[in-house]
C-alpha cells in the first residue's frame, strides 16, 4: 500500500512539474555545448527587396502570433490539474466520512491526463528566439535595396538552421590520442545581387566552427573508463567577398587608404585580397561568433573605395 | 480536413469515449457510496463462546441471549443482565422444543459427577434428563424430529453416537470412524428427517430414526458439515469441508457427490446467506483457514461460485444478516484476528469495527425490541446496533463527472483549435520572372560550382559536401518546376533517386546519396 501512495506520489509530482514547466515561458534553452537554442529558419532568396523584406517581417509576425495564442492560454493546464486535485478531493472527503468511491479520482486523473494533452498543445505553439542574424540580414538586404539594379532580385540563402549540423562537417581529424575534432563550415548567407551601376556584388558568410567530439578515456587514479563530454573549440567568421565592377563605369584602384589587406574594420581583418581579373576578391576574418550587420556593411563600404568612377 | 476541425472531431471521440465509460459505471451499479458501521449497546466478560444465539428461553415475549463455552452456560436478558449461569464440564449445547410447548429448550451434554449426562433448562429451570451415559467426550449434540417423534442425538470425541428420548431413554448407538464428531445435522430425505452425522477422520453417515445406516462414505479429513435442503425438494443436500480445502457437495438421498471444489485451504465454516434475495435459489458462504471466502448459490441443483474475498485470519463465524433492509442478507464474517467484516451481494467487503481478540460466534437478534448484531469474541460478547448508510444518487455521479471531464475537453479542443498553425521555417521568396528564375539558375549552378571547388581544394569533404549538393540540386529542381508552372521553356538538368527521392544531375548513373543505379 505504502509503494502504491509513493507511486501515485511521484506520478503527481511529475505532471505537476510537467504541467508547472508548461505554464511558464520558455526560457533560453541551451545545447549540449551551452550555446543558446534559435529558431532554425532556412530561407531562399529569389526575390526584389521589398518581397523578401516583407516576407521575413510576416514570418517573425506568424511565430510571434502562433506563440502569443499559446501564450494566452498557458496556464490553463495548470487550472485542469488542480481542478483534478480538487475532483480527488471529493473522494478524500467521503473517505473520511467513511465511504470508499473512486469515481471522482478518476475523473481527475482523466483531467490529468487531458491537461497533459493541452500543455504538449501549447509546447508546439513555443519558438525559440530568431538569431540576430536573421534581423542583420533583413538590415543589409534594406539597406542595399536602393543600390540595386531596377526589377532585378537578390539571389541566395539565408541558412540559420545551425552551425553545428551534422551535415556542416567540412572535415574531421584525429589527434595523437584518437581524440576527434570535426571542423564545421556553415555558409549561413549567400547574397548575389546586380547593382544599379552595372556592377556584380556577391557576399558570402562563413562561420567555421571547432568541436570535439566525445570520448571515452580511463582515468589515471581509478581505473575506470570514463566518457568526456563534446567539447567546443572555438569559432570565427569568414566574409568573402566578390566586387565585379562594370568595367564602363569604374577601373579598379590598387591600393587604398581605407581598405587594404590586414586592416581592421569593425570586427573584421582583411586577410586576402586581389584585384586581379577586373574584379575585387577578398576575404575578411573576424574572431568573433556574432558580427553585427553594421560590420558587413563598413566592409562592403571599405572596398567600395577601391572603385573609381572613370569620367563621362 | 480543417486544422481548426481535427481538434473537435478528436475531442467528440474522447467525449463519447468518457461518457460510455461513466454510463456504464453508472448503470452497471458499480459507482456506489455506502458504508456500514456498528455502534456498541452493552458488552458483558464472557470468554470463547462455542456456542450462541439470540432466542426467546425464558417464559416472557421477548428474547433472550443465550451463549456457551467450554465450562459455562449463560442466559442475559437484553439489557446484558444474567438470568441464568450455570457452570458445566466439557458442555455441549443444542436448542429444540423439548416439552411440546412451542418454544424452544436447551438441551445440555456434559461431563457430570455421575458421568455423561444430558441436562434440560426450560425457562431457566434446570433438570437432569439422563446420567451415566456410555458415550465419550461431548463433542456435538442436536434434537432431531423424527417422523415418530424427536430424539436427541449426542455425539462424542471418538465418533461415538447415542440416540435418547426426550425422557432420556437411551434408544440407539452408532460409531462414526473413530474420531471426534464434527458435524450433526437433520437431512431431509423424501421430505422424512433422518441424521447426518460425520466425524473429524471424513466418515459421513446418513441414519434413519432407529439408528440403521441409509449409506456412509468417507473422504478427507473434515472440519464442518452441514446439511440444508437448497431447492427445497424435501431432499437435502450435505456439504463438507475438509481439512485439505475440498468443498464437497452430497446428495443426501444417496450420498452421490453434486458438487466438489478444492479450496486450496482447509475448510473452517459453511453457512447459509440468502445474499442474492433470490427465493428460488439458496446461497451458502464458505470460510477458509487462510481468510478465503467464497460465496456459492445453488439453483435447479447446480451449484455456481458468485464471488471470492478473503480476510487476513481464520474465518471462524459467518452469519447472515439484513444489514440494510433491503430484503437480502449480507454475510457478517468474523475472523480469528478479530476483523469482523460485510460482504454483501456483490462480494463488496465493507470492515466493522476490530475487535482486540479473534471472532468466536456472532448472530443477529432482536433484545429489548430493536434488532442488534450479537458479536462473541475470546473475552467477552457485544451487542451492536450495525447501520447502513449511503448517498442517495451517487450512482449517477459517474455520469456528473463524465460531464464534467467532456466540457474540459471541449474546452481544450476548442483552445487548441484557437491557436495557428506554426508557420514553415524553411522559407522561399521566389519572384516569378522570367528573369528573376534565370538569375536564380545561374546562382545555384555558380554556387554548385563553388562547392565543387571547395571539395577539391579539400576545404568540405564528405558529407558536407554532399549534404550542401543535395540542398542547391534540390533548389535548382524546384526552380525547373518554377519554369514549368510559369509556361516558361527550359531544359531539364536533374532528375530523383526513386529510392532516397534525392535530386541528381540529369545523365548521372549513380545517385551520390544512396548508391542506387540509375538507368535515364
Amino acid at each position: 500500500m505504502e509503494l502504491i501512495f509513493c507511486g501515485g506520489f511521484i506520478v503527481v509530482l511529475i505532471v505537476f512539474f510537467y504541467l508547472f514547466n508548461t505554464a511558464r515561458k520558455r526560457v533560453n534553452e541551451t545545447t549540449s555545448l551551452g550555446k543558446k537554442q534559435l529558431l532554425p529558419v532556412y530561407i531562399s532568396l529569389a526575390d526584389k527587396p521589398a518581397a523578401i523584406i516583407q516576407g521575413m517581417n510576416k514570418l517573425r509576425l506568424d511565430v510571434n502570433k502562433t506563440e502569443k495564442a499559446g501564450d494566452k492560454w498557458r496556464w490553463i493546464p495548470m487550472l485542469i490539474f488542480f481542478a483534478g486535485v480538487a475532483l480527488m478531493l471529493i473522494d478524500v472527503i467521503l473517505s473520511l466520512l467513511g465511504y470508499f468511491s473512486f469515481v471522482f479520482t478518476g475523473g481527475g486523473v482523466a483531467l490529468w491526463i487531458a491537461a497533459i494533452v493541452m500543455a504538449r498543445g501549447l509546447r508546439k505553439s513555443d519558438s525559440y528566439d530568431f538569431s540576430t542574424r536573421y534581423n542583420g540580414t533583413r538590415d543589409i538586404l534594406f539597406t542595399l535595396r536602393d543600390d540595386l539594379k531596377p526589377d532585378s532580385t537578390y539571389l541566395g540563402h539565408l541558412d540559420l538552421t545551425g552551425s553545428l549540423l551534422p551535415t556542416k562537417v567540412a572535415r574531421s581529424a584525429n589527434d595523437a590520442q584518437g581524440r576527434t575534432t570535426e571542423y564545421f563550415r556553415d555558409e549561413w548567407l549567400a547574397l548575389k545581387a546586380k547593382l544599379y551601376d552595372g556592377s556584380v556584388l556577391r557576399v558570402s558568410g562563413i562561420q567555421k566552427s571547432k568541436k570535439r567530439k566525445s570520448y571515452w578515456k580511463r582515468s589515471r587514479i581509478s581505473g575506470k573508463m570514463k566518457s568526456k563530454p563534446e567539447k567546443f573549440k572555438g569559432t570565427a567568421h569568414d566574409l568573402k567577398v566578390r566586387i565585379v565592377p562594370n568595367p564602363e563605369v569604374y577601373k579598379i584602384s590598387n591600393t587604398s587608404a581605407e581598405f587594404k589587406q590586414g586592416l581592421n574594420i569593425g570586427k573584421f581583418t582583411i586577410s586576402q585580397f586581389s584585384t586581379e581579373g577586373g574584379m575585387i576578391s577578398f576575404v575578411a576574418n573576424s574572431p568573433f561568433e556574432e558580427v553585427e550587420y553594421e560590420n558587413i556593411l563598413q566592409v562592403l563600404k571599405s572596398a567600395y573605395t577601391l572603385l573609381q568612377r572613370k569620367a563621362a | 480536413m480543417s486544422r481548426k476541425v481535427i481538434p473537435f472531431v478528436v475531442a467528440f471521440v474522447l467525449v463519447c469515449l468518457v461518457m460510455a465509460v461513466a454510463a456504464l459505471f453508472s448503470f452497471s451499479g458499480l459507482a456506489k457510496a455506502e458504508k456500514f458501521g456498528a455502534s456498541k449497546i452493552w458488552s458483558q466478560s464472557y470468554n470463547t463462546a462455542e456456542s450462541m444465539k439470540v432466542i426467546n428461553l425464558m417464559s416472557d415475549d421477548n428474547d433472550e441471549l443465550f451463549i456457551q463455552n467450554a465450562n459455562n452456560v449463560t442466559i442475559f436478558d437484553g439489557g446484558g443482565n444474567v438470568l441464568f449461569t450455570k457452570d458445566y464440564q466439557y458442555p455441549k449445547t443444542t436448542l429444540g422444543d423439548v416439552n411440546g410447548d412451542n418454544r424452544e429448550d436447551l438441551v445440555v451434554f456434559y461431563l457430570g459427577d455421575l458421568g455423561y449426562s444430558v441436562d434440560t433448562i426450560i425457562d431457566g429451570q434446570v433438570s437432569t434428563l439422563a446420567q451415566s451415559l456410555t458415550v465419550g467426550l461431548p463433542a456435538r449434540v442436536a434434537i432431531l424430529r423424527f417422523p415418530s417423534g424427536p430424539q436427541i442425538v449426542l455425539g462424542d470425541s471418538g465418533g461415538g453416537l447415542q440416540s435418547l428420548s426426550l425422557s432420556g431413554q437411551p434408544l440407539w448407538n452408532y460409531s462414526v470412524g473413530g474420531e471426534e464428531i464434527r458435524g450433526l445435522d437433520d437431512a431431509l430425505i423424501n421430505g422424512q428427517t433422518h441424521l447426518a452425522a460425520a466425524s473429524h477422520d471424513g466418515s459421513v453417515v446418513v441414519l434413519d430414526e432407529d439408528g440403521q445406516k441409509v449409506w456412509e462414505t468417507d473422504q478427507e479429513s473434515l472440519r464442518r458439515m452441514r446439511a440444508f435442503d437448497f431447492n427445497s425438494d424435501g431432499n437435502s443436500e450435505i456439504l463438507t469441508g475438509g481439512e485439505f480445502g475440498a468443498f464437497v457437495a452430497l446428495s443426501a438421498t444417496d450420498g452421490s457427490q453434486i458438487y466438489s471444489q478444492g479450496m486450496g485451504q482447509a475448510v473452517s465454516e459453511i453457512r447459509e446467506v440468502e445474499l442474492n434475495g433470490e427465493p428460488s435459489s439458496r446461497e451458502f458462504v464458505v470460510g477458509g483457514k487462510d481468510g478465503g471466502v467464497w460465496a456459492f448459490s445453488m439453483n435447479g441443483g447446480a451449484v455456481n461460485q458468485m464471488w471470492t474475498g478473503s480476510l487476513s485470519d481464520k474465518v471462524t463465524e459467518i452469519s447472515g444478516i439484513d444489514v440494510d433492509g433491503d430484503g437480502t442478507e449480507e454475510a457478517v464474517i468474523g475472523d480469528d484476528s478479530g476483523t469482523v467484516a460485510v460482504f454483501t451481494g456483490d462480494g463488496t467487503r465493507n470492515n466493522l469495527e476490530n475487535h482486540s481478540t479473534g471472532i468466536t460466534r456472532i448472530d443477529v437478534g432482536r433484545l429489548n425490541g430493536e434488532r442488534y448484531v450479537v458479536i462473541a469474541d475470546y473475552s467477552e460478547v457485544q451487542v451492536n446496533k450495525v447501520n447502513f448508510n449511503s448517498i442517495p444518487g451517487f450512482q449517477y455521479t459517474p455520469l456528473v463527472v463524465g460531464v464534467i471531464v467532456s466540457a474540459f475537453i471541449l474546452i481544450i479542443a476548442a483552445i487548441l483549435a484557437s491557436i495557428p498553425k506554426k508557420p514553415e521555417l524553411k522559407v522561399s521568396f521566389q519572384d516569378k520572372s522570367k528573369e528573376s528564375l534565370e538569375a536564380e539558375r545561374r546562382m545555384l549552378k555558380e554556387s554548385i560550382a563553388d562547392v565543387e571547388r571547395l571539395r577539391k581544394s579539400g576545404e568540405v569533404t564528405g558529407d558536407a559536401y554532399l549534404a550542401r549538393l543535395k540542398r542547391l540540386r534540390g533548389d535548382l529542381a524546384d526552380n525547373e518546376a518554377a519554369f514549368k508552372t510559369a509556361g516558361f521553356p527550359i531544359k531539364v538538368e536533374t532528375i530523383q533517386c526513386p529510392n532516397c527521392g534525392g535530386t541528381l544531375e540529369l545523365g548521372m548513373d549513380k545517385c551520390e546519396y544512396c548508391g542506387q543505379a540509375l538507368l535515364s
